[in-house]
């Protein structure tokens, strides 16, 4: 036993003894930039796209760019990859949270450290970080949906609504500018059900069939969550209502390119979301120099143009229409 | 038995040699490719990340050396923390109460499993299963599955983030815990009957043993320190939600299993527990302190911090092959 616990004290060694000479710089004399970005997962599509926009900037910028996030359901990873940059050294973390209240406590740490930091696609507590990068505000995202779905219909007839589950916030909040919308400017549409598809494809084409025969003068199907757009499109086509009954809604181009070529949905809303890294690594860079200060009005953004700052969110500008004509060009 | 012992000791004590001298190559090995691995505030990360998986594998150690295994220690974090979060967010208590009284629910949970296991002698694989998705599904269900806590103080944030004496706070805690359950196991007639029941529970029985008392008490005492480590998760993190601890429960029998203690009980040291986790912390950090590295003008991410699952199944696989080739040379040595 005494022999196991000597060698114990010994291993131990090496790491007391590395406490004490702390404070080492990697980066040495230049002046290179290290920017963190922080995806919500590393291996989904989404953020994938997000790096890509990231790492272009970062070579605008001449700057270094480190990406991390994590590869399992672990509330604690997102944390413990800011400690890790934060004992790095980094300049810059851009960060997209996925547990708002927890992430913060890093991000306020990193803070703490003199690392400049901004959130991105998901905000945490406003104290914990300088800006966030905003891809698409409530009413944005409310009015392109429903200004979408007037074009096709022409400004008139019923339509529904696809959410995740009725309880759901963002969902929520769309829906409410949705519906804000429609009472200000289209008095002949009308929204005839809301129905919830707990953000699965099967249950969101389920919803729609029944969606189709409950109403059959629904002319359009409005989908706010992902799944439910090619969840709404199977139960179209399958119903022979292809071009009759419209689909539209938030998603990845990618995963209804077929159903938009097909022409059974006829728009993909969502905001360039490899824009969306590289306005975070712009801003992070920004910031990090001092040309981006609390109480800016508008920020420029490189390749993006002037972009508007409203308090201390900077907005990527409106969403984007994926439709037949230019879904071809986009690969997340 | 008696013949047997010294050379069983020994047999042991390389064990944790070989552990020493992986850790000892794993501390070279980041220090040269690693980004500041030696970092002060690295080596404070080490600790601070891994020691909740550290917590459960010593709360793990009594219940394997019983011959035992208790998967539901992962899932009582997250009911513990969510626990925790109403105490101290809805029920307005301080968060000393609000922690003593989680690691009560911890003790609870574990006294459930006890007396499935011990009382109605069902097999803990099974009712610990049970168990895992009985208190996962409870945190879920107090939470509708998406509430989370959080603003809690900032005196009580401190256990998970500050520093005492240099040292991060949490493993003052994490020593006092190591220290109570080495002098347990290896200092006290209750930690021995552990590996006793573990050779062979009728034989434990016959020798005068309260066999069902002590083997309740393993697993009370894996629900209670399951309870203390969701505390410190939950101020590490500074909120409190039922995905707490996912996982951690295969984490906590790798390192268990990998210092040394035998799957079927009756064999194991503390210090190999310890020596496991260690293993793993360091390797799992230093796997992150490999970032980008440069090609000519091209920035290539490192794929390293991806395969920690992978190294860490090869170091469990590796350990667990070395037992049987040390044990046929102690074997040969002790024949000449």
């Amino acid at each position: 036993m005494k022999r196991i616990l000597c060698t114990l004290a010994l291993c131990t060694v090496p790491f007391l003894s590395a406490c004490k000479k702390s404070g080492e710089s990697t980066t040495g004399g230049d002046e290179k930039l290290t920017i963190a970005l922080l995806p919500k997962s590393k291996g989904n599509q989404y953020f994938v796209t997000c790096e890509k926009g990231a790492r272009t900037a970062a070579a605008e910028l001449g700057a270094e760019l480190l990406f991390d996030g994590p590869t399992s359901s672990d509330p604690a990873k997102q944390n413990e990859i800011v400690e890790n940059w934060i004992s790095l050294g980094v300049d810059v973390i851009a960060a997209a949270a996925e547990n708002k209240d927890g992430l913060s406590t890093a991000l306020r740490k990193a803070q703490a450290e003199g690392i400049k930091v901004i959130t991105y696609d998901a905000d945490a507590q406003p104290d914990a970080r300088s800006f966030f990068v905003n891809q698409a505000t409530e009413k944005g995202i409310g009015d392109a949906l429903m200004d979408n779905a007037a074009t096709l219909l022409n400004g008139e007839g019923e339509f529904a609504i696809l959410t995740a589950n009725l309880t759901a916030a963002n969902q929520n909040a769309w829906i409410a500018a949705i519906k804000a919308r429609q009472a200000e400017k289209y008095p002949n549409m009308k929204l005839v059900d809301i129905k919830p598809c707990d953000d699965q494809k099967d249950k969101a084409q389920q919803e729609t069939t029944n969606l189709l025969s409950a109403y059959p003068n629904l002319k359009a199907v409005v989908a706010v969550c992902s799944p439910a757009v090619p969840g709404a499109a199977e139960a179209v086509k399958q119903a022979g209502k292809t071009g009759a009954v419209k689909v539209l809604g938030l998603g990845l181009p990618s995963e209804n390119k077929a159903y938009v070529k097909e022409g059974v949905t006829q728009a993909v809303i969502l905001w360039k979301v490899e824009d969306l890294g590289y306005l975070a690594v712009k801003a992070g860079a920004a910031l990090a120099k001092g040309e981006l200060k609390p109480g800016d009005t508008e920020f420029d953004a490189g390749k993006l143009g002037k972009l508007k700052i409203e308090g201390d969110n900077i907005l990527l500008g409106t969403p984007f229409a994926f439709t037949k004509e230019n879904i071809d060009q986009f690969d997340f | 038995m008696t013949t047997t012992k010294p050379s069983l000791k020994s047999l042991l004590a390389r064990h944790e040699v070989v552990l020493l001298l992986v850790i000892a190559l794993e501390v070279v090995l980041f220090s040269a490719l690693g980004r500041r691995f030696l970092d002060g505030t690295n080596v404070s990360n080490i600790f601070r990340h891994s020691v909740e998986i550290g917590l459960l594998a010593l709360a793990m150690t009594p219940v394997i050396l019983t011959g035992g295994i208790d998967l539901s220690v992962g899932s009582m974090m997250g009911l513990c923390a969510v626990c925790f979060g109403i105490f101290v967010n809805d029920a307005s208590m301080s968060p000393l109460v609000a922690g003593l009284l989680s690691v009560g629910i911890g003790a609870l949970g574990g006294g459930l499993n006890a007396l499935l296991i011990a009382r109605l002698n069902l097999p803990p694989l099974i009712v610990t299963l049970g168990t895992f998705s009985l208190f996962r599904g409870l945190a879920e269900a107090l939470t509708k599955g998406s509430k989370s806590y959080s603003g809690f103080p900032d005196s009580f944030l401190a256990l998970g983030n500050s520093d005492v004496a240099g040292i991060p706070a949490q493993i003052w805690i994490f020593l006092l815990v190591a220290l109570g359950i080495w002098l347990l196991v290896h200092r006290t007639t209750l930690g021995r009957s552990f590996r006793a029941i573990g050779y062979s529970p009728e034989g434990a029985r016959y020798a005068g043993i309260p066999v069902r008392r002590n083997l309740s008490l393993a697993y009370v005492l894996a629900g209670a320190i399951a309870g203390l480590a969701a505390v410190i998760f939950v101020a590490r993190l500074g909120e409190a939600r039922a995905n707490a601890g996912m996982g951690y429960e295969l984490l906590a029998i790798t390192t268990v299993v990998l210092g040394g203690t035998s799957i079927f009980g009756g064999s194991g040291t503390v210090a190999g527990t310890l020596l496991g986790y260690l293993a793993v912390a360091v390797l799992n950090n230093g796997l992150k302190r490999i970032t980008d590295y440069q090609v000519f003008d091209k920035t290539i991410s490192s794929v390293s911090n991806e395969m920690s699952g992978m190294l860490t199944g090869l170091l469990l696989l590796l350990a667990l092959a070395v037992i049987p080739v040390t044990k046929a040379l102690a074997a040969r040595r002790s024949k000449t």
